[in-house]
């Protein structure tokens, strides 16, 4: 038979840990319909019956606050899993049965998971096993989540609640204080009258002395409901009354009242005094003078290694990419689906693939800070400054990534819980300036503010930084606002990271970028390609291959004629010396002459391949312009015109779509210097100089570089995280908007005041 | 915002116990939760992370940058914001 198992407890209770153990490799990683919370499922066999398994998020309680509750709480009630296994830290014991409370009233099978038993134990914790079952009202089960100590019998005690009737967890009352047990019987004789069994029914009280609104909406439909309901406002009154307090508040302090006195029964404090090493550390790690220089180290460290590390394996695979790219284009002759293959798909997509390495390291490391604990510390050092642009603490890590590369920076939002914060992070993370943009400064930049472009290229990146928290505050004020909940975190104690998990957080979320990414890349990469490869036959205004004849034509006469004159010269010389031949080829005279010869021919050869070449990228020059890119380009241009840029900037910014680094390239091929330029590139800084451009307009385009749409990979990565094309292409128009209006200003302020000129 | 150490008159106003915050409270200060105040949703959220009332609570530490500060609750570690220790008050039980 088929069961269906839900795991359910707070976050960071070793949820995730056990899922792995229950269900090995057999798992699926997806979203909750409608939000982008991670949704885990997996499956297992055990004694004949398989148990479909979902890893539900982690929760503190299920008022239904928070997406995470919402859907914690939708699943329980609506799909009603065969058993619900409630994962509980029972080094953590008390503030974790909270949530084992709401469990409980839930009704649903329970099996009790007492997880961390090893840190209890080092706690000094000496928990009544049986005791605490008979309290709760259904099995527990200790176990050690990192050595996987106790899970066959966790399985077997799974299967036992779902076979056997007799070990149906016997469903406990969580008993209240006299006077609220009094008012719940009220509501519950009207309840009655519905055929709600009696588990049911005491939920149902329950949530409705709490003011749960989707009971009482629920409640409200009913044919009784009117009577229910006044019930249930009469009740609260009399408790609100009584308690000095809220119908809610009331409730959640009788659950720990309730679990106060289980836990007096059955758990025993044996007050070790051994040293509290997390504490110990604790105390260097967040230290007032230290915390912040060892924080910044850290950064600095994961940021070097991500990056340094990650160019060796990244220059391989560009390596490779280029290989493949030549292979496939000697293999297949040369056709529209060839340049399509190689330009497009392998091109396209293996641009992006660079990224991969950097990504995993990144994804490895970011695991490290989590399950070490200090993930937790970077939020409580760092909320200071980042409650500012109204985030969450740990969303300087995400920021911060974003000067390598958004696209991992942005999928690193993962680590913030509410989504609020994490679409918020999404959203300003693009204009932390990335190394992408880098060589579009050093080439614009080098060009129009040779003597101070460090200082111009500085002050992207500061500009990058001031516009993402005048967005943050602007954006938490407006469109995301009042969904800010609560800054509660909970600072889990250290704990030496197991490398099972490591890799596997690090392969789930690197798989996710491989995976969907794959698919938004291709189709951008093709797009592109196919707008600079049609129109295939464009008219020309010169004709190229008769000039190029010419050319060659030009430099064999030249040749010819160089020839000619040296055998002249070599005839006149030989004559002199009266056909001494030997005399003749030792003279100085002789050795002259073939020197300039050699000479002249070297300089002829070299000439002709650069005349070659300029002319060759004069007409790519001149067919970018006449196909459909180019075509977009000077559609664009009287848009862009305002900022001082023309078809050019138009055709550069529109591939740089792809990834930013592509602007420079595209300007070589633009310029007809040749696609492999630098930044550091005299051709095109020349050329750039002498395009009319105003070191005025260089600097709206290095602005309008920094803060427009993001690249692809980017915008993919946005897609994915905050779930929704909404927001995308909120991002995709805000940061063009406020790019152009940036650039115009520059351009018209600048020509104003006459600034550097 | 919390100005514990540099305000001499501090530690007088702990004695009349009136309107003691968990934010005036100095690292390694015990309290005894009396009240939450603020907005129901922040007031649920502390209860249910088990800052009842009658609860101790053990001011662990404060961030470098003095926000925000770490207690000890139910045996486990806790950080809030000072503006949010504001909103509830407690006794000092040293
Ligand atoms: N000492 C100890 N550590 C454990 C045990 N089980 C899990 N952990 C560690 O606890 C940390 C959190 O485990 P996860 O499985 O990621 O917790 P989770 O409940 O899924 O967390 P969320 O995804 O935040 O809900 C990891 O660093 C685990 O290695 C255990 O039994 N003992």
């Amino acid at each position: 038979m088929n069961f269906n198992v839900a795991l359910a407890g707070n976050p960071n209770c070793g949820k995730t840990t056990i899922f792995n153990h229950l269900t090995g490799a057999r798992q699926h990683v997806g979203n909750w319909p409608g939000v982008t919370v991670e949704r885990k499922s997996g499956h297992y066999s055990f004694g004949d019956h398989k148990f479909n398994t979902v890893d539900l998020p982690g929760t503190y309680s299920l008022t239904a606050f928070s997406a995470e509750e919402t859907i914690v709480r939708k699943y329980l009630v609506e799909d009603r899993p065969e058993v619900v296994v409630n994962i509980v830290d029972a080094s953590n014991l008390e503030r974790n049965l909270f949530l084992t409370t709401q469990l409980i009233e839930l009704g649903r099978p329970l099996v009790i998971v007492l997880n961390m038993m090893d840190m209890a134990e080092e706690k000094g914790l000496e928990i009544d096993v049986d005791t605490l079952a008979t309290l709760l009202g259904a099995p527990v089960v200790p176990v050690i989540g990192r050595t996987g100590e106790g899970i066959d019998l966790l399985k077997e005690k799974i299967l036992r609640v779902v076979t056997e009737q007799s070990q149906k967890s016997r469903p406990i009352k969580i008993s209240y204080p006299r006077d609220i047990e009094a008012e719940l019987e009220k509501i519950s004789m009207l309840l009655e009258e519905e055929s709600d069994d009696d588990h049911m029914r005491r939920w149902t009280s329950v949530k409705l002395l709490e003011s749960d609104k989707q009971t009482r909406d629920e409640i409200r439909k009913r044919n009784q409901g009117q009577g229910i309901l006044a019930q249930a406002n009469a009740s609260v009154e009399r408790l609100e009354l009584l308690f000095k307090d809220t119908g809610r508040a009331i409730v959640s302090h009788a659950r720990y009242g309730f679990i106060q006195g289980a836990i007096r029964e059955c758990v025993k404090e044996n007050l070790k005094l051994s040293t509290d090493y997390s504490r110990q550390i604790d105390r260097l790690i967040t230290n007032r003078w230290l915390g912040l220089p060892i924080f910044g180290f850290l950064m600095w460290l994961m940021f070097k290694i991500t990056y340094d590390l990650g160019s060796i394996p990244m220059d391989w695979i560009d390596a490779g990419v280029v290989l493949l790219m030549n292979t496939v284009s000697n293999i297949l002759p040369q056709s529209m689906f060839a340049s399509l293959l190689v330009d497009g798909v392998i091109g396209g997509v293996g641009a992006i693939a660079v990224f991969l390495p950097n990504i995993f390291i990144l994804f490895f490391i970011i695991a490290m800070l989590e399950d070490s604990g200090y993930m937790a510390r970077v939020a409580f050092i760092m909320d200071r400054i980042m409650h500012n642009i109204g985030l969450h603490g740990k969303a300087f890590i995400p920021m911060i990534m974003g000067f390598g590369c958004n696209v991992p920076a942005i999928m690193g939002t993962r680590i913030l819980e509410s989504r609020r914060d994490r679409i918020l992070t999404v959203l300003i993370n693009p204009f932390m300036s990335c190394s992408a943009r880098l060589p579009v400064y050093v080439l614009v930049g080098g060009a129009f503010f040779p003597e101070n472009a460090a200082t111009v290229i500085f002050s992207m990146y500061v500009l990058g930084i001031v516009v993402a928290i005048v967005s943050g505050k602007l954006f938490s004020r407006t469109i995301l606002k009042g969904m800010s909940k609560p800054f509660v975190l909970e600072l889990p104690p250290y704990q030496r990271p197991t490398l099972r998990s490591l890799t596997l957080h690090t392969w789930e979320r690197g798989y996710l970028f491989i995976q969907r990414m794959g698919t938004v890349i291709l189709v951008g990469s093709i797009l592109i390609w196919v707008l600079g490869y049609f129109p295939q036959s464009v008219e020309l205004s010169r004709d190229y291959d008769s000039e190029r004849d010419q050319l060659v034509n030009t430099y064999s006469g030249k040749i010819l004629d160089l020839n000619a004159r040296y055998d002249a010269s070599i005839d006149h010389a030989r004559s002199e010396y009266h056909s001494k031949l030997v005399e003749f080829e030792a003279s100085a005279a002789f050795l002259d002459l073939e020197t300039q010869y050699n000479d002249l021919m070297s300089k002829f050869s070299f000439a002709q391949e650069n005349d070659l070449l300029v002319l060759r990228q004069q007409e790519i020059s001149e067919i970018t312009e006449h196909r459909w890119i180019g075509k977009v380009g000077k559609l664009f241009e009287p848009i862009v015109a305002p900022l001082g840029f023309t078809w050019r900037e138009s055709v550069a910014l529109i591939t740089g779509f792809i990834a930013k680094e592509i602007v420079v390239s595209t300007y070589g091929v633009l310029f007809g210097v040749g696609e492999n330029v630098d930044e550091g590139n005299d051709g095109v800084i020349s050329s750039l100089r002498t395009s009319g451009m105003t070191p005025v307009v260089a600097l709206g385009f290095m602005v309008f570089t920094l803060l427009y749409t993001p690249c692809l990979a980017t915008v993919a990565a946005i897609k994915r995280e905050t779930g929704t094309w909404v927001y995308t292409i909120f991002s995709i128009g805000y940061s063009l908007s406020l790019a152009y209006l940036l650039a115009f200003s520059i351009k018209y302020f600048g020509g104003m005041f006459n600034w550097l000129t | 915002m919390f100005n514990f150490k540099k305000n001499p008159r501090h530690r007088l106003s702990l004695e009349n116990r009136e309107g003691l915050r968990l934010s005036d409270l100095r690292p390694g200060d015990k309290g005894r939760i009396l009240e939450i105040g603020g907005s129901e949703q922040f007031r649920l959220r502390l209860i249910e992370m088990g800052l009842t009332r009658d609860t101790e609570v053990c001011v662990d530490k404060y961030a470098p940058l003095r926000d925000p500060m770490e207690l000890i609750i139910k045996g486990y570690h806790l950080s809030i914001r000072g503006v949010d220790a504001q909103k509830i008050s407690v006794e000092l039980i040293n």
